[in-house]
Order: structure tokens, then C-alpha cells, then sequence
């Protein structure tokens, strides 16, 4: 479903991603892990256009999404979530939801928006204030529910367990690995711990200073010394 | 459409009152049909600031397209003058057009590229002689016509169709900022990256933005030409007709709908009837030193206030 061909992202003199080749199958979980800097997150947003390929090919479902603009990315089923939470500002949590859909998908169904709500938890805050009235598990599940209101086909999850207590963590695991399943969706998910990672992914690649290092399965890839050494080496850090 | 009972009142009252109690003074109609000429185009210029998020310098570009697209219209085709008053929006519409590219520029780029092209506009209407009379301008520019035997060119008549011509900016406005396109449109302020990942064409509803915006200041210009039946290109392309709307929009609370307009209003006539009684010249200066202390004291305008204030009542009652 989604195949990036020696991509690389630079910012001047700094490469942040360096000729990565990567894919994702349409129900794959797939982890994306690698130190603070190993350009991850510049990775998502050259997928989700926000920032420009120097070079390389990013295709989605065949289509060349360099020639595709970012707006209509959503509408190929490319769906994500930011690191930092972004909420929709001056937008409560149903209007972030129903702009996402309405744009995302070209139609709006209440009935699909109340079933996002209530599997990420949110339908009490529906009428909140996004920007200012969530707590963090609560942004970090509008950032999924938004994503989901696209009606993706790939899911793109940047860090999103990262900073949830363990009882959050816990349920927030529970209700991506349902998602999976429910929503029919492959996944690209950033996430630091190991643990974590070997749960829910069926592979992972692990990114180094913009390069990828490894690919392979949990099992293959955390047995590997190159990576576990770039892995305690940053969380040393 | 929903209309409050108070909102309702008022607008019996500007379609009945006022011309019953002050259609008699023309000179006070003509203060009031004047500052409802800045109030439209103050609302749709916060439009643009509000739901867009773009300041601009260059809505004079609007207005004068506007009224020499309708006058033209009306003078060497003899086409019926409201007609040629929508064009005069279309018109302005078109103008619009050529500042697509501008609205990649942020901040103060936008604002000086959009007033450079405000004078573009100027620069064609006086070298284009032979169409727009150049520099000598249009004299005897058709009046509104006469309705069932109402002669609508006098002030009442004047004064109820920019009235009419409000409202419906009032109505369109609402709408807008009611559907979709609007909730988008207020996301997109200060979550750009996050509403165009959802798939929101922000470059496209900014345009269309600009399109609406465009659109009725054109056609409050072509208002304005048939009004006063001549036109020439320093007086339609003036900068006062996007100064005194932005004092009069900032004023009201350009983040209202209905503050633009009772910005207007309120800084015409207070200008013009006290002001300018007292002070006869510099009497623009008691206004510019009015829009800082309601900067200061209230930054969302004239509308925040009033509203705090009614609230405040209601509590007390
Ligand atoms: N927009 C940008 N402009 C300049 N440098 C950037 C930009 N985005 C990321 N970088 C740099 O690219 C590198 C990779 O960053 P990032 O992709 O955020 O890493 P990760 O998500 O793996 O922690 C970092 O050195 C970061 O400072
Ligand atoms: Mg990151």
C-alpha cells in the first residue's frame, strides 16, 4: 500500500532522512523506531506532504503522492497524527471531527462520527473545547479519532503512547490493537519502547541518523547488536 | 435563517423608524447611507480577516471595480441597474482573480502585494481613456431606477437599498461561517498543518474568501457610483475606502459579524456630527486616538463590550 523508494529529506545541510526504502502492506503493523533525530517524524510529514522530498519516490496504493497534493492525500486514505498533539484551535472535539470527515471522506455521517467518538472514549468531551479543555490521553485520542474520521486505509501514529501513565498506556494499546481490526486499517506507528513495539507490530524498521539500519521482525530486529546499540545508546541520552 | 427578537426589532426599526423619523433631514440621511456605504465594505473586509486570516490594504481595488464595472455597464449597454450592480461584484470578483497568487505570501507580504495591486487597478482605469473616460472620470452615471411609483434615487430610496444589501451581506456571512467551509476556516488559524492533513484545501477556501470578500465590496461600489451618479479614478480608487472600513471594523470587533457594521455607523456619524463640529480639521485624529483606547480597553471591539455589558445586566436582573 504505501512504498517509499530511496527517499531522502534535507533541511539545508542536514539529512534528515537518507534514501530510506520502506513499505507498508494494507494490513500491516508495521513500527517505526529509532533514536530522538533519526528523522522519523520528518519521515511522516514527507508522506503526509507537509514537508518536500529532496528526493526519492513516496507511492501510495501506485500513485506517485509527489504529484499528489496534500489536501487530496487524506482522500487516498493516508491518515496521521502528530507527535505533539494538534487539536483543530476554537473547534469543539465533534466539530474537529466533523471537519475531518467532511474533507477527509467529501461527505458527513453522524452516525460514523458518534462510532469514532465512542471507541476513542471521547463522546463525554464531544462538545469540549479541544484546544483547551482535554487532558493529555484525551488529546492524544482526538489525534487518532481525527485521523479515523478521514476513513484512512493507512494509519500513521506518531509517539502516541508516549507520556500516558501505564493505566492509560495499557487501555490506549487495547483500543489500537482493536482499531486494527476494526477499522481495517495498516499501520506505521513511532514508538520508542520495546515492549510495546514487539506487541502490536508484525515488522519493524529502525531509523538511524536518517538511514535505516533494519527491517525485519520484532524478534529479528531487537536481536540485532548494530540496533540494540543505537537503542540504549540514545535512551542513555 | 434564525433571527433573535432583538434582531428583529432593530431591523423594523431601520426599515420603518429611521425613514419615518429622520427621511425628511438629508443631510443626515446622507451621513447614515455614507456610513453604511464603509460599513459594507468593513464587513467585507473583516470577512476576509475573520474567516480567512488575511489583512488587506487593497479592498479600494474592489470598490472602484466595482463601480466602474456597473457604471460602464449601465451607461454603454443600458443594461438595468441592480443587474449591472451584481456584475459590478463579479467584476470585482475577476479583479480578484490576478491576486491568487498573493495568498501564499503571509503577514505583511500580503498586505503590500494586495495594495500594489489596488493601484494597478487606479493606473488602468485613468490610461484607459477611451472605455473609462480616464482621468475626467464618468459624469451622469445612471440613478436607481423608480420601483411601483417609489423614486428609489431620492435618500429613503438610496437608504433602503443599501440597507437591503447589508442584510443580505449580514445573511451570506452567517451562512458561511455556519457550514462547513466555515468551521474549517476558523480551524485553520492557528492549526494550519493539522486541518490540511485532514484534507482541507486551505489555498481554496482562502480563495473562495477572498472571492466573497471581493464580491460585495464590488458591489457596495457600484452602489455607491449610481448613488452619486459620477466617478473618476482618484475618488473610486481611493485608499479612504479601506482605511476608514479597517478603523471601523476594528473598532466594531472585526471578529463579529454585525461590528463592522455598528462600527461604522457609530465612527461615521460620531465623527462627522461631533467630531467635525468641534475640531472643523484634524478631527480624524480624536478617531485614531478612539481606535487605540478600544484596542487597549477591549482588543475584540465595540461588539465584546456591548455584549459583556447586556450580560452583566441580564445577571443582575
Ligand atoms: N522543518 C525542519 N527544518 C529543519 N530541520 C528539521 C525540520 N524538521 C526536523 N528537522 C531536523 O531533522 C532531524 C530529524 O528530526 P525528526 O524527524 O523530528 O526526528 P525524530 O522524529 O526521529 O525524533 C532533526 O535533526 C531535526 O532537528
Ligand atoms: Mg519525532
Amino acid at each position: 500500500m504505501l512504498r517509499l523508494e530511496d527517499l531522502s529529506v534535507r533541511f539545508g545541510g542536514l539529512t534528515a532522512v537518507n534514501t530510506v526504502s520502506l513499505s507498508v502492506g494494507s494490513h500491516e503493523v508495521v513500527g517505526l523506531v529509532g533514536p530522538n533525530g533519526a528523522g522519523k517524524t520528518t519521515l511522516f510529514n514527507a508522506v503526509s506532504g507537509l514537508v518536500k522530498p529532496s528526493s526519492g519516490r513516496i507511492l501510495f496504493d501506485s500513485v506517485d503522492m509527489l504529484r499528489t497534493p496534500l489536501h487530496r492525500r487524506a482522500r487516498m486514505g493516508i491518515g496521521r497524527t502528530f507527535q505533539v498533539p494538534q487539536p483543530m484551535h476554537e473547534l469543539t472535539v465533534r466539530e474537529n471531527l466533523i471537519v475531518a470527515q467532511r474533507f477527509g471522506t467529501g461527505a458527513v455521517d453522524a452516525r460514523k462520527i458518534d462510532e469514532v467518538l465512542d471507541f476513542t472514549d471521547l463522546t463525554d468531551k464531544a462538545e469540549r473545547h479541544a484546544a483547551t479543555e482535554l487532558a493529555l490521553t484525551e488529546l492524544k485520542a482526538l489525534e487518532v479519532a481525527k485521523a479515523l474520521a478521514t476513513n484512512p486505509k493507512l494509519l500513521m501514529l506518531d509517539e502516541v503512547l508516549a507520556g500516558l501513565e501505564t493505566n492509560g498506556k495499557r487501555r490506549f494499546m487495547g483500543m489500537l490493537k482493536e482499531l486494527h481490526e476494526k477499522f481495517a486499517v495498516g499501520i506505521l506507528i513511532i514508538e520508542h519502547d520495546i515492549e510495546t513495539i514487539s506487541n502490536l507490530c508484525h515488522r519493524v524498521a529502525v531509523l538511524n541518523f536518517g538511514e535505516l539500519i533494519a527491517d525485519g521482525t520484532p524478534d529479528e530486529v531487537f536481536r540485532d547488536p548494530e540496533v540494540m546499540k543505537s537503542y540504549t545508546g540514545a535512551s542513555d541520552a | 435563517m434564525y433571527v433573535s427578537k432583538t434582531g428583529l426589532a432593530v431591523i423594523a426599526a431601520a426599515y420603518i423608524a429611521v425613514p419615518l423619523v429622520l427621511g425628511s433631514n438629508n443631510y443626515v440621511m446622507s451621513l447614515i447611507v455614507a456610513s453604511m456605504i464603509i460599513g459594507g465594505i468593513a464587513l467585507a473586509w473583516a470577512l476576509l480577516g475573520n474567516l480567512g486570516g488575511m489583512v488587506s490594504f487593497g479592498h479600494s481595488a474592489f470598490f472602484g471595480v466595482g463601480a466602474y464595472v456597473s457604471a460602464l455597464l449601465t451607461m454603454k449597454t443600458g443594461m438595468p441597474v441592480f443587474a449591472a450592480m451584481l456584475l459590478g461584484g463579479v467584476g470585482a470578483v475577476v479583479a480578484s482573480l490576478v491576486m491568487l497568487p498573493v495568498l501564499r505570501l503571509k503577514g505583511p507580504y500580503f498586505a503590500l502585494a494586495i495594495l500594489a495591486y489596488a493601484h494597478i487597478f487606479k493606473i488602468i482605469a485613468t490610461e484607459w481613456s477611451s472605455v473609462t473616460g480616464g482621468s475626467a472620470g464618468l459624469a451622469s452615471v445612471p440613478r436607481f431606477p423608480e420601483l411601483m411609483g417609489f423614486d428609489l434615487s431620492g435618500k429613503i430610496g438610496s437608504y433602503l437599498i443599501i440597507l437591503t444589501v447589508l442584510l443580505a451581506f449580514v445573511a451570506a456571512y452567517r451562512a458561511i461561517r455556519a457550514s462547513h467551509y466555515g468551521i474549517a476556516l476558523r480551524a485553520m488559524h492557528d492549526s494550519e498543518d493539522a486541518t490540511r492533513v485532514v484534507g482541507v484545501n486551505s489555498t481554496l477556501l482562502k480563495a473562495l474568501m477572498l472571492f466573497v470578500s471581493a464580491f460585495m465590496t464590488g458591489v457596495v461600489g457600484a452602489f455607491n457610483v449610481h448613488y452619486i451618479n459620477f466617478l473618476e479614478p482618484d475618488y473610486a480608487f481611493s485608499g479612504l475606502w479601506v482605511t476608514l472600513p479597517i478603523v471601523a471594523a476594528i473598532f466594531g470587533g472585526y471578529r463579529t459579524i454585525l461590528g463592522p457594521l455598528v462600527g461604522a455607523v457609530t465612527v461615521y456619524l460620531v465623527d462627522q456630527l461631533i467630531f467635525k463640529s468641534l475640531i472643523p480639521s484634524g478631527h480624524q485624529l480624536v478617531l485614531g486616538a478612539l481606535l487605540v483606547a478600544m484596542i487597549i480597553f477591549s482588543p475584540g471591539g465595540l461588539m465584546p463590550l456591548l455584549r459583556k455589558d447586556s450580560r452583566r445586566k441580564h445577571a443582575a436582573a
